[in-house]
């Protein structure tokens, strides 16, 4: 046997575990489940049960309809407070980032229940509106996740490009949407992915704020609850392929992706 | 207690199966006994009390919990028997969590959860019975077979699952009662003494009620068939406790749909369906009632006191599902070991001594099986809670004779009690006989029953994309379009600059 060499590479081990133990080995087991019945048996009922049946559809296209409308609202609350942040001339930028990015240093749970409150004096009944409270709840929750990508994009466009435009004869107007907004693409696109895809399954926030329909998350737990885990494994399955090629589509940059990603 | 968060366990399982589940193993002496028990959240007293603020002064002696019920079974049964046992404590959050937590290979020997997951894990031969031993009432040690309440015992022994009665294998650990809590100033007690009321427009988005089947489904046969439950007839009927049940336990496909109907229609009246929040909803003011557990309802009704906020208890008129959680013994822990059966047995056994089953009332809020025999502590620690001051006026007379005799007693435990408290925790915690008429058991349901009510209850809760309107879709529709539109353009013109 050779002897064990310590090298840059050994310092890979602690992760690779990690990731075989915790991610890999957990997924495999979730693709057992999936396609397996209660006998064990190799079957692909679960996921043309998934596709057949109105309700994991409905609840399909209500998660993609809530996580949809939570983008968009953040995006536009985003955009014009990230682009203001990047472009200000202000010194205590800094310190303005942080402000944006505290709300994610409290507990989750506890903002949520702060959240519920300020509603409540808002709506009088917060029961009233489902739907609007799951969109208010989750934009609460994921807006610095689209504020910052944007951000960091935004301020590290290069300002000759700009100047160019300028000099070239384009007003504000047109060079905003010629040069600075195509260039920070890379940062919605990760802003949108990391807004959308958790605002899907994050069931908490409606059960928190009084919305008693299923997104998927609580369909999941729903199923685990009633003991079929088959079923809960597809949809968990069925889940990841639409996150998967989510992120193909919207994946082109995944350099600036990860840029975006590393502030956080 | 039933935390919400906890459902969000069932998933973090799923996805760490693999890393085994065997509990660290202490270091185990030789002569030393693990015992392995596993109970409710909050559901045992865990001691710590303030001596000067929260003694229980009974004439048969002072109860304060300084150490845990755990700690102190530990020093009671080295003491007694001269053996030395570890507990390891752990907690599980619904019944569901502790079916799957045994799925996956967690291997516990005592367990508490509600009678139907018993039931279920008594079809599926999971349990062993408990010993002659111990329910034998010469041991004076045998606290639980001394002192479990007649009409309690009376239940476990002669309701059977595939032939069997349920006390074979469960010690009953504590029971309550469904109903609803309600504020009195907004609805009058006939108002609220109904299972429609969820229904009811008039409180439209201001009831909430249990997120759970069970108590979904035997709310809504209550509200069905309200007139049929109500009716004299159907009450005077010789036959009306077995009746009950089985209107109470249809699950032929006509009443699952009715139910799903009617849940759909609840769901869209209520405030929200609730794991948790119901309490803290009801204490602010935020809901006007509340379809609660009656330990729950101790609760939420003690704290509302402390705001001088007045809440009552009421039972519908229609009928109430009472329920138990009981210890039980898993084959997979203690079979073939007779020494940690006896210990287990000893934990059931020391939990119901008298003074310890009012440490676990006083702590938890919920109402113990225990009525003590013998030791009048339990009956004490009762007038202690809720007897009249003496001066008191506009009190009434309360019989708990059928809880602490049985029947055929000599009716003697009834005791003077401010008249408010039979709307309120009394009421509540220990409901009077004739309201207990309308009491029953909410049996096990077999898998082919289980699962269709939980798809009724799926449908119940989910969008079902047959709902969606046409509007919807073309929304829908033209969203993606756009986004693959932009999505194409934009691929292409990065490609026009990479040429």
């Amino acid at each position: 046997m050779q002897k064990f060499r310590f090298s840059r590479k050994s310092l890979g081990i602690p992760y690779a575990l990690y990731l075989i133990l915790f991610v890999v080995a957990p997924l495999l087991v979730l693709f057992y489940y999936a396609f397996t019945n209660g006998e064990g048996r190799f079957t692909v009922a679960n996921l043309t049960g998934f596709f057949t049946d109105p309700n994991t559809m409905g609840t399909l296209l209500y998660s993609l309809a809530v996580a949809f409308v939570t983008t968009m609202v953040c995006l536009l609350l985003a955009y014009p407070t990230a682009y203001i942040l990047a472009t200000s001339k202000l010194r205590m930028k800094g310190v303005l980032v942080m402000v944006f990015v505290m709300p994610m240093w409290i507990n989750f749970s506890l903002r949520i229940t702060a959240l519920k409150e300020v509603l409540n004096l808002l709506e009088g009944n917060l029961a009233m509106y489902p739907f609007l409270n799951a969109v208010v709840g989750m934009t609460y929750d994921f807006l610095p996740f689209m504020i910052l990508p944007i951000y960091t994009t935004i301020s590290k466009l290069d300002g000759s490009l700009r100047e160019a435009a300028m000099d070239l004869g384009a007003n504000e107007a047109q060079t905003f949407l010629k040069i600075t907004l195509p260039l920070s693409v890379p940062g919605i696109i990760s802003g949108v992915s990391m807004v959308f895809l958790p605002a899907m399954t994050n069931y908490v926030v409606l059960d928190m704020l009084y919305n008693s329909t299923y997104i998927m998350g609580s369909l999941i737990g729903s199923y685990f609850s009633a003991y079929d885990w088959h079923g809960g494994s597809m949809i968990a399955l069925v889940l990841l392929a639409i996150i998967c090629i989510f992120t193909l589509l919207m994946g082109g940059d995944s350099e600036e992706n990860a840029r975006g990603g590393a502030l956080l | 207690m039933r935390n919400i968060l906890k459902r969000m366990l069932v998933l973090l399982l799923a996805a760490g199966m693999l890393v085994p589940a065997a509990p660290a193993k202490a270091a185990e002496k030789p002569g030393k006994i693990v015992l392995r028990v596993c109970n409710w959240e909050e559901y045992i007293d865990e001691g710590g009390w303030d001596p000067k603020e929260e003694t229980i002064d009974l004439e048969s002696g002072a109860i304060l919990g300084e150490k845990s019920m755990v700690e102190d079974f530990e020093a009671w049964y080295y003491d007694t028997y001269g053996i030395e046992v570890e507990v390891e404590y752990s907690t599980f959050g619904t019944n569901e969590d502790l079916y799957n937590m045994l799925t996956i290979g967690d291997v516990y020997d005592l367990v508490c959860p509600s009678e139907y997951m018993v039931m279920k894990l008594m079809a599926e031969d999971k349990l062993v019975p408990l010993s002659d031993n111990f329910f034998n009432t010469e041991d004076p040690n045998n606290f639980y077979i001394n002192g479990v309440s007649p009409y309690i015992q009376n239940i476990l022994a002669t309701k059977e699952i595939n032939g069997e009665a349920w006390g074979k294998y469960m010690a009953g650990y504590m029971w309550g009662v469904t109903g609803i809590v309600y504020n009195p100033d907004v609805l009058s007690e006939e108002e609220a003494a109904t299972w429609t009321i969820v229904n009811n427009p008039d409180y439209y988005r201001q009831i909430t009620i249990k997120d759970n089947v069970r108590d979904s489904y035997f709310m809504a046969i209550g509200a069905l068939r309200s007139e049929l439950l109500t009716s004299e007839s159907f009450k005077g009927d010789a036959d009306y406790p077995k009746r009950l049940e089985n209107v109470m336990n249809d699950t032929t496909p006509e009443t699952i749909q009715k139910v799903q109907d009617f849940l759909q229609s609840v769901k869209n009246n209520v405030y929200s369906f609730e794991t948790d929040s119901g309490k803290a909803d009801m204490i602010t003011g935020k809901v006007v009632a509340n379809y609660q557990w009656s330990g729950d309802a101790v609760y939420t009704m003690d704290q509302a006191d402390e705001d001088d906020y007045t809440l009552n208890f009421v039972i519908p008129r229609e009928a109430t599902n009472i329920y138990f959680d009981g210890w039980a013994m898993l084959k997979s822990g203690v079979e073939g070991d007779s020494a940690k059966q006896h210990a287990a047995e000893a934990f059931i056994n020391f939990c119901s001594r008298p003074d310890n089953a009012v440490r676990n009332m006083y702590y938890i809020g919920y109402t113990s099986v225990i009525a003590g025999g013998k030791d009048s502590r339990v009956y004490e620690y009762l007038q202690w809670n809720y007897g009249a001051e003496e001066d008191e006026e506009d009190v009434v007379e309360y019989d708990v004779s059928y809880f602490f005799e049985g029947e055929g007693g000599e009716r003697s435990h009834v005791f003077e009690v401010p008249e408010e408290q039979t709307h309120r925790q009394l009421g509540a915690q220990y409901p009077s006989g004739e309201n207990l008429e309308r009491a029953s058991i909410m049996i096990y349901f077999d898998a082919d029953q289980s699962k269709a009510i939980n798809r009724m209850w799926i449908n119940v809760r989910c969008y079902n994309a047959n709902d969606i309107p046409a509007w919807a879709w073309i929304v829908g529709g033209l969203a993606v379009v756009l986004l693959g539109v932009f999505i194409v353009r934009s691929r292409i013109n990065k490609k026009k600059i990479g040429a």
